[in-house]
């Protein structure tokens, strides 16, 4: 049997061509799907430049440490978020569901149940949430935009009936530690944060269960096809997304000091922002654990770098959306 | 995929050299020293509430103009909107590892921003506290020592306006109450005031409108429809109450039903002498920015602040709106400055 013989023409190495670590750098640059691959690390190494040549306190340790712990909540709800968007689903009551499980968190704490049991009560409450997204979305067959947007109105309402419309101070020596204390550089806030996120890498690329959310987010009928319990997948994801939002109500409880009954939309539209500046497509099927983080770690730092310049509160936005509407734009010459 | 190996070694071929740059640049730029004194002798940060609302505007406009004026090196940060709680500690906290002497600081709760300026304290640095107090609890659990608080007794301008609505209509009225954020501190200190000094008069309906015009909008339309012989509303913001003056002028009840809110704002003063609202308790928002830059240069000048200053307030009617106009932002009425005199030492 004979070998099948290369048919077309032979590529000869022109003799000035770059070789050894710069030649696959610059011949992936010169593609534009590179770049819109690595639109968030890219973007984040380029924003270190420039604040760091622009402010002197940029790349100080104590500013490092004080954005790693202010990225901490938008680190978790991003990979909060990413769960459910690689299914081809968002969550738009995200912001809302962290902030039932803040009141949750709060009115156990005023009863007495003690730091451990009332961040577990804060995680049940944000649970509930994500259930009845769930069930409404895999078993109730409405869209995922519509029942979240349901469910957000829903939980702002929870959260000012149970809190009565009060913040609800907390003074607990535990949450100032969990928000001030540190190991090096590294606050407890982004260490958990990252914990979170390697547990999530670990889940969405390495398990049966990873790879189920993949397909169901590629092509549903495939998936089922395949074995996939597509409506049962999809409550995972929801739980998911609304656990992870009850963990980032125990940091936001920790750093402002107080179970606040009123939503902040600023963390729902930053993690959404944060998963598309991580490649992630809002269409579904391509899972990215890291590109989200440092999608968020991109939007905290430039944030972060704005008010050091002195920038206007006013010109802040601005800034956010150019960065999310260019990556956006990048997202059309990712490779599929 | 972040997953494969191939793009791993991708990205890390393009972020580990950039990397190194950054670090490289940071190393250069960090060796440029940052001096902590300005002219006036106090380098100072200030952390205010969100600039989408006028009364913020102004005091930014005091600590500005008085940083000016004496020469002292300022930069003010405000949070994104009167909500954003986590963002406003996240600026402070940038702010906080920076070479100022004296924080400004008017926090959106009372505990907000108390992880932050636990680090500020600890730095030795001075903090003082304007217009929303931060909880005295939180305060101590952290170790924060707070120089001085200035601002306005806000039940004192609740009260004002109790007196005036009481002097305005029958006793035994119909009243409407609209405050700001459900349980804010500052709305409900407003609405206490109102409640102790109108104790004759009949409470049909108290509201939350979130400090918004349109939401107060539709709450007093609502109201005005359920209860067609109300004769006065109280609202714990100008922003509000120039929302109640719309919906009475579509009920068009103009001239019937008696409105006053607290704050002072330029449009609000301006519907006072336009015959909208009935009266204003202005509260000179850019006097207490201006004292609290005063009183950062007190403490850099090594003198001690009294433990809280009271800032001016004054009941804006129709008579007097055209003279607290010609004088705004400064306070309309006479007020004698506390630090006028620590200044001068």
């Amino acid at each position: 049997m004979s070998t099948p013989t290369k048919t077309g023409p032979t590529r000869t190495k022109p003799a000035d061509a770059p070789h050894g670590v710069v030649a696959p750098i610059i011949g992936q640059a010169r593609q534009v799907s590179f770049w819109a691959e690595q639109a968030a690390p890219i973007g984040l190494v380029g924003l270190v430049i420039v604040f760091s040549i622009l402010s002197p306190t940029f790349l100080t340790l104590g500013n490092i440490r004080a954005m790693l712990v202010a990225a901490a909540i938008l680190i978790v709800l991003s990979v909060a978020q990413s769960f459910v968007i690689t299914t081809g689903g968002i969550d738009l009551s995200i912001s809302a569901t962290m902030t039932v499980g803040a009141v949750g968190f709060g009115l156990a704490w005023q009863a007495g149940l003690g730091f451990v049991l009332s961040g577990l009560v804060a995680v049940a409450s944000a649970l509930v949430i994500g259930l009845i997204n769930g069930l409404l979305i895999a078993r109730g067959k409405v869209t995922d935009f519509i029942a979240t947007l349901g469910t957000l109105s829903v939980a702002t309402g929870l959260a000012l009936i149970f809190s009565d419309g009060k913040p609800i101070t907390v003074n607990s020596s535990e949450l100032l530690t969990l928000t001030s204390g540190s190991i090096g550089i590294f606050g407890y806030p982004i260490i958990l944060a990252v914990i979170i996120g390697a547990l999530a890498w670990f889940v969405m690329f390495r398990t049966r269960f990873g790879l189920h959310v993949q397909a169901a987010g590629g092509s549903e009928e495939s998936a089922v096809a395949n074995g996939v319990n597509a409506p049962r997948v999809r409550i995972a994801v929801y739980l998911i997304s609304a656990g992870l939002a009850g963990v980032a109500a125990l940091l936001l409880v920790a750093r402002v000091g107080a179970a606040e009954p009123a939503i902040n939309t600023a963390f729902l539209l930053n993690c959404i922002a944060a998963v598309v500046l991580g490649g992630v497509s809002l269409t579904g099927g391509k899972a990215r654990i890291v590109g989200p983080i440092i999608g968020a770690l991109l939007l905290t730092a430039l944030t972060n770098g704005l008010t050091l310049l002195g920038v206007s509160q006013f010109y802040q936005p601005l800034a956010v959306g150019l960065v999310v509407v260019l990556a956006a734009l990048l997202t059309r010459f990712q490779k599929k | 995929m972040f997953s494969t190996d191939a793009t791993w070694q991708r990205t890390l071929r393009v972020a580990v050299p950039l990397g190194a740059l950054a670090l490289l640049l940071a190393g250069c730029s960090n060796g440029a020293s940052s001096d902590a004194t300005g002219a006036g002798g106090a380098k100072v940060a200030a952390v205010i509430k969100g600039l989408d609302n006028p009364f913020f505007q102004a005091m930014e406009d005091g600590i500005n103009d008085a940083a000016d004026t004496d020469g002292v090196d300022v930069s003010i940060q405000a949070a994104a909107d009167v909500g954003d709680t986590s963002g406003q500690a996240d600026k402070l906290s940038a702010l906080a590892g920076q070479d100022f002497g004296c924080f400004i600081i008017n926090p959106i709760s009372g505990t907000n921003l108390v992880q932050a300026l636990s680090q500020v304290s600890t730095a030795g640095k001075a903090i003082v506290n304007i217009d929303s107090p931060i909880d005295p609890d939180a305060a101590q659990t952290a170790n924060i020592d707070i120089a001085t608080y200035i601002g306005t007794d806000n039940e004192a301008a609740g009260g004002k306006a109790g007196d005036f609505i009481a002097s305005q209509v029958p006793a035994g009225s119909k009243v409407a109450i609209i405050g700001g954020i459900a349980g804010d501190v500052t709305s409900a200190a407003r609405v206490d005031g109102f409640r102790a000094a109108a104790g004759d008069l009949t409470v049909v309906q108290e509201t939350a409108a979130d400090w918004k015009r349109e939401v107060a909008l539709t709450a007093a339309t609502d109201i005005i429809a359920a209860n067609p012989d109300i004769t006065a509303f109280f609202a714990a913001n100008d922003d509000m109450g120039l929302g109640i003056v719309k919906a009475v002028e579509n009920a068009q009840r103009t001239g019937e039903i008696v409105v006053v809110s607290v704050d002072g704002n330029k449009d609000a003063l301006e519907s006072v002498a336009a015959g909208g609202l009935t009266a204003t308790v202005a509260q000179y928002p850019y006097a207490i920015g201006e004292l609290g830059l005063q009183a950062c240069e007190v403490v850099a000048a090594g003198q001690t602040l009294p433990d809280q200053i009271e800032s001016p307030t004054a009941l804006v009617t129709t008579d007097v709106a055209a003279d607290a106009i010609a004088k705004f932002p400064q306070p309309f009425e006479a007020f004698e400055n506390p630090l006028t005199a620590l200044l001068t030492k």
